[in-house]
């Protein structure tokens, strides 16, 4: 089991379940994290949060605290 | 006929642009009744219809999260467009076709607008229009705000449209087991609960109360029976969907979507490494980020504040004072006007707005500078490089905008606090930015600089920011933790590709932003002058005065002056330039400046008299934390909203600043004998 915090940059993966609470998981699938959808890693900012991804062809920042709760698969 | 239609898409998706493309010039800002957000109206060009276009605020759905959000829905559902323009940034299709599949449940007929066709195009991606519409159910027309193409069409398309009477059925977006569910949720609602939420849309209605949305919530009062059928009906789709029903009501919309785009658009070419890709690895690169954005600043700061200003200030006064006072005072004279009124439109109103008038040059610049920094999607990077920092404060990395914003003028910058979601954030980041030293306090820290810490001029006004950023965070740990408590609103930002601005829209930008700057100068500032002067040149007999020492705003400056002593600056010169303050900063050094003429020397050596060095330091340090000027405040209470966080913000900020001029003070005092 890994989460989308565990890709390094370069790295993707689907999105298997979304384990974050309230507001920020609905605004998460609003922005089209939802179950199956494969997203990449494409940096960490400089002081080393937040991670920016890329997904349905465009680019998403996220903090690591949500990102550790977004379970992936292969 | 009148007919009233609104621009609806995602933010990013150039919709500004298109808005000014389709209005042309004739274009008016207005306010929503009870809601603090602007709304833009203005007239669809060339047409002999007579249709207003709406902006709507840009949004990622219909969800009632931020402000933005609540305030399109509202208009969307109470108000009733005749026709939705939907915009589509074409180049992020996936993601902005979600807001789509929303907006085909309202029942209203739309047009689709796909623009950044150019950007598309040479990446080697084509779009069917015909097959989206097919798909999608609503016409598609392919544009590019930016290069002006298809704008023609676009107007043409939404001519038809808006005339066709009969609405054609959006297609149908869940599978037919999820619509089996929703239909016979729908009957359950029309016979137990039938006015429940009866003007709605139906199939908006059913999702919402099915989503259990907040808004709709508060609606159904806790009708225990409804939330018990809400949940019998969730249990029934989460079966189905083997998901949760958020997750599956946003994987049906995101599959309907990939499913339809997957027809209707064909890649005929890789795309390659672009420009922009290698900029970004450059503007965000771990070490060199932190540095590009400090010289990106330094830059701004100094072009606009520095080198305009030493190129236009001089000329701006030289007019004013020798050329536009002296004109009207010929002039009135041989027209036999009394020496009062020729005194209250010289001293009085050219003075007072005329010192806030001299700033428009550097603030035209600075607005260039932000608004270039806007639309080429730096702001964002920005937001994203500073969130690590800004969050042990209680802020996001979103709250650094309206602070950069609020190096030049508060004004704006409170305003920009509007891209916050949160509105516990936003309001925090309002009551924090006027702490950001504006461009109008500069010259009050370079003229006490000069006077008392030659030596040392650089390092002072370099402390002071460091002040004004430690009471930033300072400030944002606490009231974070206490007025301001509340849920972390998270942080999740677009990252939108590095583009061009393009002209006409900085234009625009810089126009509006200006133009609400003058407004001001020309409403509150004119008013303040009026009565300044009235207090400054009559007794309270309402003589004429012979020296200001004599006036009424004497008077009231010997009144509060004890307030200030134990700060060091309990004289009533000093006190009465703070009050003026208040109506623009740039008034304290243009006060101090007139009470002290009658005094013997330069206005350097009477400054001298009536303050030492350490005085001068706690005077400076509180004109740059207590409350802002009248614009500000009355731009706070506009973004605050209410009475009580309204009031706390001016006590807290004036507390503040006088708590801190207080310990400088008496520390100070006792270290420097």
């Amino acid at each position: 089991m890994f989460t989308l915090k565990d890709l390094r940059p370069g790295q993707k993966a689907c999105v298997g379940s979304i384990a974050v609470e309230g507001l920020m998981r609905r605004k998460l699938m609003d922005m089209g994290v939802t179950p199956g959808v494969e997203i990449q890693v494409n940096k960490t900012a400089p002081f080393g949060d937040p991670i920016e991804v890329r997904l349905r062809g465009y680019s998403l920042s996220l903090r690591k605290k949500d990102a550790e709760n977004i379970l992936m698969v292969q | 006929m009148k007919y009233r239609i609104a621009l609806v898409g995602n933010p990013n998706s150039g919709k500004t642009t298109l808005f000014n493309c389709l209005t042309g010039s004739n274009l008016y800002v207005g306010n929503w009744p009870g809601v603090t957000v602007e709304k833009k109206e203005g007239n669809l060009r060339d047409t002999a219809k007579d249709i207003t276009l709406v902006d709507l605020p840009g949004i990622y759905s219909l969800a009632p999260y931020s402000m933005d959000e609540i305030v399109s829905r509202n208009f969307l559902l109470e108000e009733r467009p005749d026709l939705i323009i939907n915009i589509i940034d074409a180049s992020n299709i996936e993601r902005n076709l979600y807001l789509s599949t929303q907006l085909m449940e309202l029942n209203c007929p739309m047009v689709g607008a796909l623009n950044m066709m150019d950007v598309v195009k040479k990446t080697g991606v084509e779009i069917d229009v015909r097959e989206m519409e097919k798909i999608f159910g609503y016409p598609f027309i392919e544009i590019s705000a930016q290069k002006e193409t298809g704008i023609d069409e676009l107007i043409k398309l939404v001519e038809k449209t808006v005339d066709i009477k009969k609405l054609k059925e959006f297609p149908q977006i869940f599978p037919q087991e999820i619509m089996t569910l929703f239909n016979e949720f729908d009957e359950l609602i029309q016979n137990k609960y039938s006015d429940v939420l009866a003007d709605y849309p139906r199939l908006f209605r059913i999702i919402k109360l099915i989503e259990k949305d907040e808004e709709v919530l508060l609606k159904i009062h806790e009708n225990g029976d409804l939330l018990k059928d809400i949940y019998t009906v969730r249990k029934k789709i989460e079966a189905l969907s083997n998901h949760d029903v958020d997750s599956a009501i946003a994987d049906y919309r995101y599959r309907f979507i990939t499913a339809g785009i997957s027809k209707a658009t064909q890649k005929t070419k890789e795309n390659v490494i672009e420009f922009q890709e290698k900029l970004d690895q450059v503007l965000m690169n771990r070490y060199a980020a932190l540095p590009i954005f400090f010289l990106f600043m330094f830059v701004i700061y100094y072009v606009s504040i520095t080198l305009v200003g030493d190129i236009t200030i001089g000329g701006i006064e030289w007019f004013i004072n020798d050329v536009l006072m002296v004109a009207v005072a010929a002039g009135l004279g041989s027209l036999g006007a009394a020496d009062w009124i020729i005194a209250l439109i010289n001293d009085g109103i050219i003075t007072g707005v005329g010192a806030v008038l001299t700033f428009v040059p550097q603030l035209v610049v600075l607005f260039i500078f932000i608004s270039i920094l806007e639309d080429s999607g730096y702001m964002a990077r920005v937001a994203f490089i500073m969130d690590r920092i800004f969050r042990h404060f209680g802020l996001s990395g979103k709250s650094f905008i309206p602070m950069v914003v609020g190096l030049g003028c508060s004004v704006p910058g409170i305003m920009a606090t509007r891209t916050l979601e949160n509105e516990r954030e936003r309001k925090l980041t309002a009551v924090l930015t006027p702490f950001i030293s504006c461009g109008a306090k500069m010259p009050i820290y370079v003229l006490m600089a000069s006077v008392f810490f030659t030596k040392y001029q650089t390092l002072l006004v370099f402390s002071l920011y460091l002040v004004s950023l430690t009471v930033v965070f300072g400030s944002g740990f606490v009231l974070s933790k206490t007025w301001f408590k509340g849920a972390d609103s998270g942080y999740l930002l677009e990252i939108p590709p590095l583009r061009l601005p393009k002209l006409r829209n900085t234009a625009t930008q810089v126009w509006e932003r200006t133009k609400e700057f003058i407004v001001r100068a020309g409403t509150i500032i004119f008013a303040a002058s009026v009565v300044l002067w009235f207090l400054q040149s009559f007794t309270p007999s309402f003589q004429m005065v012979d020296s200001p020492d004599a006036s009424i705003l004497a008077m009231f400056g010997k009144i509060i002056a004890p307030i200030f002593i134990p700060l060091g600056f309990g004289n009533w010169v000093a006190s009465v330039a703070l009050l003026t303050g208040v109506a623009a900063k740039e008034m304290i050094i243009s006060t101090m400046s007139v009470l002290l003429s009658g005094q013997d020397g330069s206005f350097t050596v009477a400054i001298s008299q009536i303050f030492t060095p350490v005085s001068a330091y706690s005077f400076v340090i509180f004109v740059l934390l207590a409350s802002p000027c009248m614009a500000a405040i009355a731009t706070m209470k506009k973004e605050l909203g209410n009475w009580r966080d309204f009031f706390f913000a001016l006590s807290y900020q004036i507390g503040l600043a006088y708590a801190v001029s207080f310990i400088v003070y008496q520390v100070g005092s006792r270290i420097f004998v």
